[in-house]
């Protein structure tokens, strides 16, 4: 804070104030003497007399010295410098309006929005702007827009857009509202207001390069902060599922951005339906991690996880990915239920693929009779073994139908396997047709070795670092047969070979479905494949190929509100639809092989095609960021930073020191007029 | 002088009269007469004290014996200090019994004096400052003479010198007669709180005090048309002042003044009397000798 003078010279008529004093000096006494018999007493009075006056004189003689010198001071035009909190406001007649409506800006408090507040003082601004002012608004949340193509003179349009301004679940992009303002402005001077509660620990800070473009260009930014008195908000950061007892876990970050604790209370909701509550407290702008058990079954899909709070609703849910968890995705159908259990395809495959239990391994398993697939689901099962099963032909359609739609289907040979009537069922479907099954060396001998796999492949690439060599232990002694067959890409692939170049694994896509076929058996009574160390590894990397493992049938992405989300397509006829919480088709569009949409709130979104399983869920959320609505930077700070000169605030003293020396003139007046009186 | 004395002399004694006219008391006033016992007569006694009923019986010579009333000393304490010439004057200076302080302070004197000694009682004076003064105290006496002594004094006496009434008061307390009646005439213009307490010395002794304090109105009134430099005769600081600003804070100070000596007095057992040089002596004497009220109490 500074005082300057317009006109030093003028203090010299402060050299008036010397006037007063020299006539109050320059009192004439009295010359006549007079005896006096009460001496005493007029001692005592004058003495008082004295003590009031010498009060009285004084403060009269200092009113009018204090008048004078205020009037000198006065003409003189001292004109104080202060700063000020924001920069001063007008003089250009160009304004640019800049209003968030990110989802912070959805913040209640007292029954009101901020972004209502925002709008409120938007227009309040509008109303004080004189005619003729050349204004624009902008609105910003993840994306900054124009909603004045141009800067205008119809302050009542710019009223209307601004009333007409709806929140967003959106993040803030202050820089990019900057930006659109300074675009809005052409390169010349201008004021931009801008109306935001500036909370979050990055949006004031990325914008401080927009920031130095306006400033530099000589525009003055003007912030006017709507926030809440003090800042509270509630939300589920984060909700991931994860290994644990039961079913699983289920682990909740929650994070309180208000300045007290707060218990609050949340319900997670499953993608089937089942709900589990939980409490949580909260200290005050701190996290809390909550962790629930999963029930050991549940299906998979997108769940959410609610907590109440008042103050922001948007971000009080979080939607999470929950795999389906302790029921099967595979289904064994036993053609050969042996008499032992190393004489059981069953029993390897089950040690195989679940070695600790279906629910710790991730691959459950349901067996059935060949009878069993009258009731194949496909929504359940992703993967089918036929082992070793007589006759298909009750269930060609049912299993070729299976494919079509995605299926995978396993089939492994043995003693069983009538090669006609499997061509009867399946032959549409299968890699080649079956011929009888031959054998390749005596039951004595140790039969045919498999060739080593090429890692290429994505059945194999886990092997790659380690164990491929294992692949050359497993040895056959008789196999089934194919009639002859070339390998096409992207529909025949053979997978193994043993020695001689008989086909061991031989696969055929069918759309998105794949049908497998192991010319071998999976119990020790052909092969040896069972007791060698390649088996386990080679079938759970089998049924994870084929998207066997629970929950793996459909893929699963993330989401963040406003931002595109991009989804790999499979090869695909048929474009499929992106489908929103609420059950309606969300626009969406082809990029290449992608299909990409932009979710305008959170929830749980799925790609599918019409009569089908979902292709992909894909889990939509706020970003955390926008949830933390305490202020960090303030523009003002960083305005200040780039140009202090903007806050400098001027004052003339002028007229208070007018009025000051008017007042001290009619009270050094009364005085006077009492004491002669 | 004698003149002055005799004029004194007269004043006093037509002011007595005005106070005893319509008395219809005896000459012997306040002195009461008790038969105490015989005594055998002895050649030189009084013949009028002879018993002559106890002769006529038993036909001896006894002489009755009586027992007088204690007298009532009285003695007038009289300050003529040099504010007391603030005024009109006399003759040679002497103060216009008239119209001056020391003046009506001297006739009041007197008059006290003449009317004590009407009523038989002895009378001294004793005088506080003064120029010209042949005696400074006259113890009390009764007879004629010593009562034209007192007048000798007063009327010869000039005011002038400062009182010192601290000191003076003190030694005038100590040496009056016990149980007398005692008249302080004085404007008491000094510090009130540096003298007052000499009156003590009067209670101490029984003395009845009738405290007789003097001023001159239009002084306490400040009424004095223009600005001048005031000044004490007993001396002091010289100050300028303009009345007309100044009446309103003196009156306030001279009610503060009048209530400090009044308080003090009474304090001291005696009784006050604000003494107004306009106030006709004769409406101050019936208030203070008779407790009559008077007609005209005014200072101003």
């Amino acid at each position: 804070m500074s005082l300057g003078l317009l006109a030093p010279f003028s203090l010299v008529l402060a050299g008036l104030a010397a006037l007063p004093v020299i006539a109050h000096l320059a009192r004439q006494t009295p010359r006549d003497r007079m005896a006096f018999g009460a001496m005493l007493l007029l001692e005592r009075v004058v003495k008082r007399l004295r003590r009031r006056r010498r009060i009285k004189d004084w403060f009269l003689l200092l009113l009018r010295v204090l008048a004078l010198v205020l009037l000198a001071l006065a003409a003189a035009g001292p004109r104080l410098t202060y700063p000020g909190g924001v920069p001063e406001f007008g003089g250009t007649g160009r304004v640019v309006i800049v209003i968030d409506r990110s989802m912070s800006m959805s913040l209640t408090e007292a029954g009101s929005t901020l972004l209502s507040r925002a709008r409120d003082e938007g227009v309040r601004v509008l109303d004080q702007l004189p005619g003729g002012t050349q204004v624009g608004v902008v609105v910003f949340d993840e994306h900054a827009m124009a909603l004045t193509s141009e800067l205008t003179d119809d302050l009542d349009r710019a009223r209307s857009l601004v009333r007409g301004i709806q929140p967003t679940h959106g993040v803030s992009d202050l820089k990019g509202g900057l930006h659109e303002a300074r675009r809005l402005l052409g390169g010349e001077p201008g004021e931009v207001i801008v109306v935001s509660d500036e909370a979050g620990p990055v949006a004031v800070r990325e914008a401080r390069p927009e920031l130095e473009a306006l400033v530099e260009l000589g525009s003055t930014v003007l912030p006017l902060t709507v926030k809440g008195e003090p800042p509270r908000n509630v939300a589920v950061t984060e909700a991931s599922y994860g290994s644990g007892e039961e079913g699983g876990s289920l682990t909740l970050k929650l994070a309180n951005y208000g300045p007290q604790s707060i218990e609050v209370a949340c319900e997670v909701t499953l993608p089937d339906g089942q709900q589990i509550p939980i409490f949580a407290d909260l200290p005050p702008e701190g996290e809390a991690a909550e962790r629930l058990t999963i029930p050991q079954e549940a299906l998979g899909g997108v769940g959410a996880a609610v907590c109440q709070d008042p103050d922001l609703p948007a971000d009080d849910a979080r939607y999470f990915h929950l795999p389906r968890v302790g029921a099967s995705r595979v289904l064994v159908v036993d053609g050969d239920p042996g008499d032992t259990p190393t004489r059981s395809e069953v029993y390897f495959l089950e040690r195989a693929l679940a070695p600790w239990g279906g629910v710790k391994s991730g691959v459950a398993i349901d067996v059935t009779a060949p009878s069993g697939l009258a009731s194949l689901d496909p929504e359940k099962h992703r993967v089918v073994f036929m082992a070793n099963v007589a006759d298909p032909r009750p269930f060609g359609p049912l299993l070729t139908e299976f494919v079509r739609k995605g299926g995978n289907l396993v089939i492994t040979a043995g003693d069983n396997i009538t090669a006609e009537r499997y061509n009867a069922a399946l032959g549409a479907i299968l890699p080649a047709p079956f011929r009888k099954p031959r054998s390749l060396a005596d039951r004595e001998e140790q039969g045919v070795p498999l060739l080593l796999p090429t890692t290429d492949h994505p059945l194999f690439a886990a092997f790659s670092r380690s164990g491929r060599s294992a692949f050359a232990s497993v040895r056959s002694h008789r196999i089934l047969t194919l009639e002859a067959y070339k390998d096409r890409p992207d529909e025949v692939t053979t997978l193994l070979q043993y020695e001689g170049g008989a086909p061991a694994l031989v696969e055929r896509r069918i759309g998105a479905g794949r049908v497998l076929v192991w010319t071998s058996t999976v119990d020790w009574s052909w092969s040896n494949f069972p007791l060698q160390a390649a088996f386990m590894p080679s079938m759970q990397r089998l049924v994870h190929y084929l998207g066997g493992e629970s929950g793996n049938g459909a893929a699963r992405f993330e989401g963040i509100v406003g931002e595109p989300v991009r989804i790999p397509l499979p090869d695909l006829n048929v474009d499929p639809d992106v489908v929103g919480p609420d059950g309606s088709v969300v626009r969406s569009r082809m990029e290449g092989s992608q299909v990409v949409f932009t979710p305008e709130r959170a929830g749980a979104y799925r790609l599918e095609i019409e009569d089908a399983a979902p292709l992909a869920w894909i889990a939509v959320n706020t970003n955390p960021v926008e949830s933390d609505v305490r202020p960090y930077d303030t523009l003002a700070a960083v305005e200040r930073e780039l140009n202090p000169e903007l806050f400098v605030r001027h004052a003339d003293l002028s007229g208070g020191l007018l009025g000051f020396a008017f007042g001290a003139l009619v009270l050094q007046a009364l005085l006077a007029l009492r004491r002669s009186s | 002088m004698l003149a002055r004395v005799r004029h004194l002399h007269l004043k006093a004694r037509h002011l007595t009269d005005a106070l005893l006219m319509g008395e219809h008391r005896s000459k012997r006033v306040g002195q009461a007469i008790e038969f105490a016992d015989y005594q055998e007569y002895l050649p030189g006694m009084d013949l009028r004290g002879l018993d002559w009923r106890v002769w006529g019986r038993t036909d001896r010579f006894v002489v009755k014996r009586f027992e007088t009333e204690t007298e009532l000393p009285c003695a007038v304490v009289l300050d003529l200090s040099g504010d007391l010439t603030t005024g009109a004057s006399g003759i040679k200076g002497y103060p216009d019994l008239d119209r001056s302080k020391a003046g009506y302070a001297i006739t009041l004197a007197a008059t006290l004096l003449y009317w004590l000694h009407r009523h038989g009682e002895p009378v001294g004076l004793e005088l506080i400052a003064g120029d010209e003064v042949a005696f400074r105290s006259l113890p009390s006496r009764s007879g004629r003479n010593h009562l034209q002594l007192c007048f000798l004094m007063l009327a010869s006496a000039k005011a002038g010198g400062v009182a010192g009434l601290a000191g003076a008061l003190a030694r005038v307390g100590e040496h009056v007669r016990r149980r007398s009646w005692v008249a302080v005439i004085t404007d008491g213009m000094e510090e009130p709180g540096e003298w007052l307490g000499s009156l003590a010395a009067f209670s101490r002794r029984g003395a009845d005090l009738r405290f007789f304090h003097l001023f001159d109105a239009d002084e306490w009134a400040l009424r004095f048309d223009r600005p001048a430099l005031f000044y004490s005769p007993e001396g002091g600081e010289v100050l300028a002042v303009d009345p007309a600003g100044a009446q309103a804070a003196f009156a306030e100070v001279v009610d503060e003044y009048v209530e400090e000596v009044r308080g003090g007095v009474v304090k001291h057992g005696g009784r006050y009397f604000d003494t107004s040089t306009a106030q006709p002596l004769e409406h101050l004497l019936r208030r203070a000798i008779l407790d009559q009220p008077s007609r005209a109490v005014t200072r101003r």
